[in-house]
């Protein structure tokens, strides 16, 4: 057994190096030839190449989903004939393209029971987020140093509080539990007299944790200290109600909720007030907080989208909750060693993170090319690095490495799951057959009990 | 206006199906269908004359999205089909 272990080991190694550079080669040819990066025919397509037969079934809903037709439909007049400035307040076409980004500021705010002077149109979620952690510290950077966070938060809040920690802020990174959600108690424990926000998100992008916002918005009212979430993944999926989670600042995106992307929400609560210093000078657009024409095709499309889960959101949660138990009973009756990451009970359906224990990560995603998930986040999938969510959850090394997102959406079929569902078994069969690790626990061996190292 | 006859409501059930078959997206036709079998079950039992009328009228509206958006998805309609409408 050990000698079969010897040979899988080389042929593993060997071929690696010039698999490495046909890969280069082929990237600077697909750089050189800007505007014909892949081949595209009636037989399949050629890319990276790998070629498949036809574009894979889409399970990311978690990195963008496809626009709903029905928001398409919406934003295609003010891409068309309704071209005016929204800000232009002389003629014609600026009143229309007022009117109509007023009427989408009133659908986003309905959807999460705000008044709609409380939002502001940005580009997005990451925007939003950079303005609610540095703007609110900046504003009130005389008498607040501190700012408290989680370990899973996304990128771009991590590194703005970075960013904070360089001109002098103190940041507090909450650790989390091994489902994924704050321990309350250190919450209320890391608060400080010059705290001068919280910041967690409401559903986690990597493992789709629901963190107890109300019990969150309860301890901060109780300290007075604003309370900024994430919402962006939440939008749409979960009810929010900014008054209940006494949320002060909330980040939304449009295009995770079958809307456009490149536009996104900052809500800002108005009583008690909220200040920020704003990222972006100009012409005082959006109450000064962020300068800059509106985008009013997009910001109809976000409206739309915000008006479309309103009515949708029962009809979709009733369906992705099946869908995902039928992704998860069918990986499940077929293959042992699959971990959930992430709590079970408090998470949105439409993400299902799960764990193969005895595969290669990597492998296993290369050999997924017909399904098109991640392995995380969209930001830190390149890396080779298990992501920083997982990590924080304590799960091992092994498994960090070979988890994939199941991102499951409005549009997700029954014979998606199903496909998902075979091509995920025999993959994972496959580099089961060739592992010798695999081979090694069906005979009993503890692997955490082998030395590796040699020397 | 006064409430649609069995009919009208037949023929609105038959042109949004007909219309969900024009998108050559796999996920939008299949979400189409689905979603107007499942609109149209859902809102069987409606009795309350006015409530009938706008659930019609609203079906209406939506099948005039469903036309204008079936020929702007088939103007761009990528080469290579879905793995899912392919023979395995």
């Amino acid at each position: 057994m050990f000698s079969k272990f010897l040979t899988t080991a080389l042929r593993r190694t060997v071929p690696k190096p010039c698999h490495g550079t046909r890969r280069l080669r082929l990237f600077s040819t697909a750089a050189a030839a800007v505007g014909e990066p892949y081949e595209e025919d009636t037989t399949g397509i050629t890319m990276k190449g790998v070629k498949i037969s036809g574009r894979p079934l889409y399970l990311d809903m978690q990195a963008t989903s496809p626009m709903d037709p029905r928001v398409l439909d919406a934003m295609l007049p003010y891409h068309i004939s309704r071209y005016g400035n929204p800000h232009s307040r002389t003629h014609y076409y600026g009143w229309e393209s007022d009117q109509a980004v007023e009427a989408a500021r009133a659908q986003v705010a309905t959807l999460v029971k705000a008044s709609p002077k409380e939002i502001i149109f940005t580009s997005g979620a990451t925007e939003s987020n950079n303005i609610s952690v540095k703007g609110v510290l900046h504003f009130y950077k005389d008498k607040k140093r501190h700012v408290i966070t989680t370990q899973t938060e996304h990128k771009c809040v991590l590194d703005s509080c970075r960013h904070l920690q360089q001109e002098g802020f103190d940041v507090t990174y909450l650790p989390v539990e091994s489902d994924g959600l704050v321990d309350l108690e250190k919450l209320r424990a890391a608060i400080r007299p010059d705290t001068g926000l919280v910041s967690v998100m409401m559903v986690n992008n990597e493992i789709g944790v629901i963190q107890p916002m109300e019990e969150i918005g309860k301890i901060c009212k109780e300290f007075n200290v604003p309370f900024h979430t994430d919402a962006a993944q939440a939008l749409g999926k979960v009810p929010i109600d900014v008054e209940k989670m006494n949320i002060s600042l909330m980040s939304l995106s449009g295009h995770k909720i079958y809307g456009p992307k490149g536009v996104g929400a900052l809500y800002m609560r108005r009583r008690p007030r909220i200040r920020v210093e704003p990222q972006m000078n100009g012409g005082g657009q959006e109450r000064g907080i962020r300068s800059g024409t509106v985008p009013t095709p997009l910001v109809v499309g976000f409206g739309a989208a915000c008006e479309l889960a309103m009515k949708e959101m029962e009809y979709d949660e009733q369906r992705i909750k099946a869908l995902q138990e039928r992704l998860l009973n069918g990986i499940r009756s077929k293959i042992d060693g699959v971990v959930i990451n992430g709590s079970v009970e408090r998470r949105y359906a439409g993400n299902l993170n799960l764990s193969f224990a005895y595969v290669e990560g990597e492998s296993l995603l290369m050999g997924l090319k017909e399904v098109a998930v991640s392995s995380g986040s969209a930001c830190t999938s390149a890396s080779l690095e298990p992501s920083y969510v997982l990590r924080a959850l304590g799960v091992e090394e092994d498994m960090a490495h070979t988890s994939i997102r199941y991102g499951i959406g409005r549009f997700s079929t029954e014979q998606e799951i199903d496909r998902a569902v075979d091509l995920t078994v025999k993959q994972v069969e496959k580099l089961r057959e060739m592992s010798p690790l695999y081979e090694m626990v069906k005979e009993g061996i503890d692997i955490k009990s082998i030395q590796w190292a040699q020397h | 206006m006064a409430s649609p006859s069995r009919v009208e409501v037949l023929t609105l059930f038959r042109s949004l199906l007909r219309t969900a078959r024009e998108f050559p997206d796999y996920n939008v036709r299949e979400y189409t269908k689905r979603r107007t079998i499942d609109g149209f079950r859902q809102n069987k039992d409606l009795s309350d004359p006015s409530k009938v009328t706008a659930a019609f009228s609203d079906g209406r509206s939506q099948l005039e999205v469903a036309k204008r958006q079936a020929v702007v998805y088939s103007l761009y309609a990528p080469k290579v089909k879905s793995v899912m409408e392919l023979n395995q």
